[in-house]
This record gives C-alpha cells, sequence and structure tokens, in this order.
C-alpha cells in the first residue's frame, strides 16, 4: 500500500471513530461542556501524529490513549479550577472499560431514530429543545409554561423511556438476524 | 441509594447539575459497582447520540399542540444523516469555545489534504506539497489538477483554472472551473455552490463544470439535488447532466465523466510524471556524482542486504572515502514510494558508519529527510565522533532549528565565557504538522566567504557571519556516523541518545561550498 492509501484509510478510520471517541472523552470528563473542545484537539493530535500509527495494530486502542492524553493534559491546565473530577483510579477504569466496550454504536444510533419518531411531539420538542438550543431550561420553562425542576424530571423519564427503547429495538433487530 | 435515584443522579452529572455532595456519593458507587459505571456510560453515550441527532435542527416555537416540524419518517432519516456528518465535521473543526482552556501544541488548521498533484500551479506562487493540510479560504489552482481529501470523507478533483474555498469538510464553493466529487455514504449531503445555484449530493458522484455565468451539472452516479435562486428544486440521477446560466435558462443533456480527470486518470498521470521526475532525478544524480567537489554520496539503497554496505557512489573524487556500514537502521520506502531503497533510523542504535579522510576548506552538506518527530534534545543528521578539534556537526534541535558547528578550541571554559565553537542555527523550519513529509535540508559552510548558510527544499532558511575568532580555515572529518552520534564524549546516557527518529533517502557531503543556485538546482531535480 502507498502513502496515499494509507492517509486516506487513516482518514476513514479517524472519522469512523468520531462518535466513540467523543463518548471516551466526555466520559473522563463528567458534565464538562469542554469535552467537545478536548476531543477536538485529541482528533488534531491524531491527526499530527498519524506517521506514528502502526498499519495492522488496533486503531481505536491507539486514538484513545492519546486523547487520554489529552485528557490529562486539560485536567492538569484546569487544576486550579473548581470543577470536580472523579479519582484517579476511577478514571484509569472508566478508560479501560471504555476501550473494550463493544456497543455497536451505529446500530444504537439507527434504533434511536426510530424511537425519537415514536415519540409524542410534545416530548420531541423538549428533548429538541435541550439537545439543540443554546437556551436555557428556564428560557425553555418560561416559553412553555412548565416548572423547571418538572422539565427535568420529564428529560430523566424520557431518557430511560429511550434507553428501554434502544435496547428492545437492538434485541429484536439481533432476534431477527 | 435505590435504582432510580442512582439514574436520577447519573443523569445529574452528564448535565453538569450536581451537588459535591451528590457527586462523592455516586463517585463512591462506580468506583466499587460495574452495574453503575454500565448505567452511566449508556447514559452518557445517549446524550451524545441525542446531541448529535439533534443539534443541528432547527427548533420550533413552544407549541401545546401537535406540531408538523417533524413529518414523515423519511425526510427525518435523511435530515438525521446530514445533522450527524455535520457535527462530526464540527466535532472535528470547530474552533474551541473561550472557556478558559488553552491549547498548549499548536493545532493543526484546515478541511482537508492534498493527497495528489498533477502539474498543479497554485495561484501566488502558492506550493503545496502532497499530505499538507488545504487552508481555508480561496485557493485558486492555476493550472493542472489536484486530489483532495476533505476529512468528511469526500474525495475530490479540482482541474485547472479554478477558482474555490474550503468552507467546511461538507461544504465548496466553486467560483469557477471544474470539480468531480465522490460522496461516501458517510457524507451525504455534502454541498457544492457555484454563482447559479447549489448541488446538494445524495450520493455518490458528480461533477460540476462553472464558466461564464453557467454551471453544467453531471451526475456520474447516484443522485443530486440542484437548489437554484428562483426556481424549484430539482433531483438529477445517474446520467443525467444539465446546463443552468444566470437567466434562469436550462438545458438537458446527457452526463459526460470523460470531460472531467477521475481518480484513476489522476493516479496515472501521477504516477507517470513520477517516473519522468525519477528517471530525470536518475540522470541527474550521474552528473553529479562526477562533480569533482563531491567527496561523498550514499543513496542509502544497501544493495547488498547481506553485507548492509552501502557503496560511495562517487565516481571522480581524489578522496578516499569508502562505503558505509549500515547499523541497526530498518530499510523503508524512499522518496519516490520504492520499497527498501532509504533507512529509517528510528531504531535505537542506528546510524551508517563511515571514514572521511583527508582535510578540506569549506563544506556542503545535503541530505533528503523524512522526520517522524523531534523527540530529543538533538536529533542527529551527520555527527564526527566525539568532537575533535575542527570537526563539524550537523543536527536539528528538539525545537525544530537547524544546527551545525565546527569546534574551533580545545581550551575553553564556559564559566568565563570562553566558548568552544560558534552554533550557526536556523530559525525553526520544523514542526509536527510536517511529520512524514520528505525534505531537502543542506548547511554551506564557506570559508572564504566566512559564512554559513542552511537550506530547506533548495530555499536559503538563514545565513550568518562566521565570527573571525571562530573561523576554522582547515577542517576535517574522519570517523563519523550519519543519523547518530557515534562516541559521545558525556557519561549522561540521556545526552548522547541522539539517533534521528526518521528517514534518510539520499546523503551528499561536498568539500567545497556549493551556491545557492547549485542548491535549488539539486532540489529542483531531486524533488519527488
Amino acid at each position: 500500500m502507498n502513502g496515499l492509501e494509507n492517509e486516506s484509510a487513516f482518514v476513514e478510520q479517524l472519522t469512523d471513530l468520531q462518535l466513540a471517541l467523543r463518548i471516551y472523552v466526555q466520559s473522563l470528563l463528567p458534565g464538562d461542556p469542554s469535552g467537545h473542545d478536548v476531543t477536538q484537539q485529541a482528533n488534531s493530535t491524531i491527526w499530527r501524529k498519524r506517521a506514528d500509527f502502526e498499519i495492522g495494530t488496533n486503531f481505536r486502542a491507539w486514538a484513545f490513549s492519546i486523547s487520554r492524553y489529552e485528557v490529562l493534559n486539560y485536567r492538569k491546565e484546569q487544576a486550579r479550577s473548581a470543577r470536580l473530577g472523579f479519582s484517579e483510579e476511577l478514571n484509569e477504569t472508566i478508560a479501560e472499560e471504555m476501550s473494550t466496550r463493544s456497543e455497536d454504536l451505529e446500530k444504537r444510533h439507527e434504533a434511536l431514530r426510530g424511537c425519537l419518531d415514536n415519540l409524542k411531539p410534545k416530548d420531541r420538542e423538549l428533548l429538541l429543545h435541550r439537545y439543540n438550543s443554546s437556551a436555557t431550561l428556564k428560557d425553555y420553562s418560561a416559553r412553555s409554561g412548565r416548572s423547571v425542576g418538572g422539565l427535568k424530571v420529564t428529560l430523566h423519564r424520557l431518557r430511560s423511556v429511550l434507553l428501554n427503547c434502544i435496547s428492545n429495538r437492538v434485541a429484536t433487530e439481533e432476534g431477527r438476524a | 441509594m435505590n435504582r432510580s435515584d442512582r439514574s436520577r443522579l447519573i443523569d445529574a452529572l452528564i448535565e453538569d447539575d450536581i451537588s459535591e455532595a451528590d457527586f462523592l456519593l455516586l463517585e463512591a458507587e462506580m468506583s466499587i459497582d460495574p452495574q453503575v459505571r454500565e448505567e452511566y456510560y449508556q447514559r452518557l453515550e445517549l446524550a451524545t447520540l441525542l446531541e448529535t441527532t439533534l443539534g443541528s435542527e432547527v427548533v420550533p416555537m413552544p407549541t401545546s399542540a401537535t406540531s408538523s416540524w417533524w413529518s414523515g419518517a423519511r425526510v427525518m432519516v435523511a435530515a438525521a444523516a446530514v445533522v450527524m456528518v455535520l457535527s462530526l465535521a464540527s466535532i472535528f473543526w470547530t474552533q474551541p469555545a473561550d472557556n478558559g482552556f488553552a491549547p498548549v501544541e499548536k493545532l493543526a488548521q484546515g478541511f482537508g489534504v492534498v493527497v495528489g498533484q498533477v502539474d498543479a500551479e497554485w495561484a501566488d506562487g502558492r506550493l503545496l506539497a502532497d499530505g499538507d493540510l488545504l487552508p481555508a479560504g480561496e485557493l485558486a489552482l492555476v493550472s493542472g489538477a489536484a486530489q483532495i481529501e476533505l476529512f468528511s470523507g469526500v474525495s475530490v478533483i479540482v482541474e485547472g483554472a479554478a477558482q474555490f474555498e474550503i468552507v467546511s469538510p461538507m461544504e465548496i464553493n466553486l467560483v469557477a472551473g471544474k470539480m468531480r466529487a465522490r460522496v461516501p455514504e458517510a457524507a451525504h449531503g455534502f454541498l457544492v455552490n457555484s454563482p447559479e445555484g447549489r448541488v446538494v449530493d445524495l450520493g455518490t458522484e458528480f461533477a460540476l463544470d462553472v464558466i461564464d455565468g453557467q454551471s453544467v451539472v453531471h451526475v456520474l452516479e447516484g443522485e443530486i439535488e440542484w437548489h437554484s435562486k428562483d426556481q424549484p428544486m430539482q433531483q438529477l440521477d445517474g446520467g443525467q447532466a444539465i446546463r443552468f446560466d444566470a437567466n434562469g435558462d436550462t438545458e438537458a443533456m446527457a452526463a459526460d465523466a470523460s470531460a472531467f480527470i477521475g481518480i484513476e486518470e489522476i493516479t496515472a498521470r501521477r504516477n507517470s510524471s513520477r517516473v519522468a521526475q525519477f528517471e530525470r532525478w536518475e540522470r541527474y544524480t550521474t552528473d553529479l556524482q562526477q562533480d569533482p567537489r563531491l567527496v561523498a554520496h550514499y543513496s542509502m539503497d544497501a544493495a547488498d542486504q547481506w553485507s548492509r554496505r552501502l557503496p560511495n557512489g562517487v565516481m571522480s573524487s581524489a578522496t578516499q572515502v569508502g562505503e558505509g556500514a549500515v547499523v541497526a537502521a530498518a530499510e523503508v520506502a524512499d522518496r519516490w514510494g520504492r520499497s527498501g531503497q532509504a533507512l529509517d533510523f528510528s531504531p535505537t542504535g542506528s546510524r551508517v558508519r563511515l571514514v572521511v579522510p583527508g582535510e578540506f576548506r569549506s563544506m556542503t552538506f545535503l541530505t533528503w529527510v523524512k522526520i517522524n518527530s523531534l523527540d530529543r534534545w538533538f536529533n542527529s543528521l551527520f555527527l564526527t565522533d566525539g568532537h575533535e578539534l575542527h570537526e563539524p556537526h550537523w543536527q536539528i534541535m528538539d525545537d525544530g532549528r537547524l544546527f551545525f558547528s565546527v569546534k574551533k578550541n580545545d581550551n575553553y571554559d564556559s564559566a568565563k565565557g570562553v566558548q568552544d565553537k560558534h552554533i550557526f542555527y536556523s530559525p525553526s523550519f520544523w514542526d509536527s504538522s510536517m511529520s512524514g513529509q520528505w525534505l531537502m535540508v543542506a548547511t554551506v559552510y564557506n570559508v572564504d566567504a566566512r559564512e554559513t548558510t542552511h537550506f530547506l527544499n533548495g530555499q536559503v532558511l538563514s545565513r550568518e557571519t562566521i565570527p573571525e575568532e571562530f573561523l576554522v580555515e582547515t577542517t576535517n572529518i574522519g570517523a563519523a556516523s550519519i543519523g547518530n552520534w557515534g562516541m559521545p564524549s558525556r557519561e549522561d546516557p540521556a545526552f548522547a541518545v541522539r539517533n534521528l527518529n526518521g528517514s534518510m533517502d539520499e546523503f551528499a557531503f561536498f568539500a567545497a561550498a556549493l551556491s545557492d543556485e547549485k542548491i535549488t538546482e539539486i532540489y529542483q531535480h531531486g524533488k519527488p
């Protein structure tokens, strides 16, 4: 294989890994909105180090280990911020478990789309508001006339419904296959 | 804590809406209970999938009645696919928000990579090497053709003369010229804008030709949507082509793939132009090897794999430099892509040993090098054993500067400010975005003009006068190593590890100061 084929194969692998990488980074930075930026930083580092990747070895493991380093870097930078972080040991466990998780994200993503389709319009609207707009729940509360506490409870219930729905769909599909 | 409390806390954690007490409680549970961690992973994954799926939808105003914004599964799935790719693109390339997180390392910037060029000439003398990131902003290809891979997975061939701008990995503005795009499934929804309208790709290959107030769209395979300003959207299938002009007139035609360079053709043309360039270089090298100023020339291909000897290619030199002995270095592809014709010095201890007898006056060192990373303080190009009087050392610092010195004094005392030599540094010429690219570096030590000049790819990097007190008029080399340091004079092993983390394809030493023009000429003939 020549260098150009390698390069485009690399881009393809990295593109395919985006969702998993994003989840991986965020799992080590619970609740931290900077997860996006750190993921992007990791992407950039992975791209620069592409010559170091040995073809035939585990790309996911390699990319995750670079990302882990980016997370550590970021946490070092943020050491003085008030944000709570997991203990080193827990982070270690999470990093290890996330690296070996074998969820079929594409399948679950597809299932999620179907599940969203079956929700009541009002519920879809709330989810869309939460995961799309930069406005706060408080704004939405004011506009929709529902209490913030009530919205939080509803969002939590909806997530649980969606998780169940995804599991069922994936299981049914696997049963058929 | 019961199960539903736990779930609620996990969501609160992910939503960044958790009290410190609850955080500690949950952290403790997660530390001991794999089931709690599993639920954390699942909920986090769901949150990310929701963000990805819903992230770029149009937000409607809150209503209590049934709203119609979400009509039909087909539209939704198509939209979700586009959204997924778009947000993927934004994960990749949005600038970090101002949240106090300052990246220590430099970000690579761009939306795609130039993977191959055939006679490509860019406007304003812009030089792009294969493997370079394509910058944002308008680009003009004066002539030739370039193949570009965007980070969305879209592969594009642009034919000059063309004027275009890569807006994002999912969008290109084509102001003028020809462009052919192959769009993988993951990048459906890819957009190309022309002055007359916009192509939305629904898969898999199309071409667009923009000239003087008209756009011609050819669908080579799959289907596209064409959106023009005042007219309803049109869907075109494979084999169809339509010409649109600024007045809104349209004309249906048959698609003509042969009017555009395809990937197969550009690859074939690239290979043949590379072969031609390679043959040109071979002829040039044969001439160069007869240059009486050349003392040592190694092409880094050990013809005899068993003895690991590199013959000195010089044909007419009066000096008696013999073959080089390869130690540890691995055979790798050279800059022309021929396997086993260059040496990789990254294995520990790698070097090429040689002996250069005799005395010299001015000197020129030149090599083709591919650097993986500069992870050592000093990264060797060519060093004499130890560090004796009148001997040169040529290496690269960890910050990307070229280093060249010739030792002048044996008795020195740095505490009193008396140095043993003057070090000629170039400005930093390398950063990690250049990792894996073949580069030609050269340094000229000119005793008569009393100056030292560093070169990168045939261009002067820096020129510095040799201070009178450090001028060495008679230089010598003796036993030396390419790609490493033979005999560290210090005990500190960390200081002594100097092998180059990279490959070399060609190494030349001239017992003379080559002119700037000659260095440029060698580069022009030797570049792949």
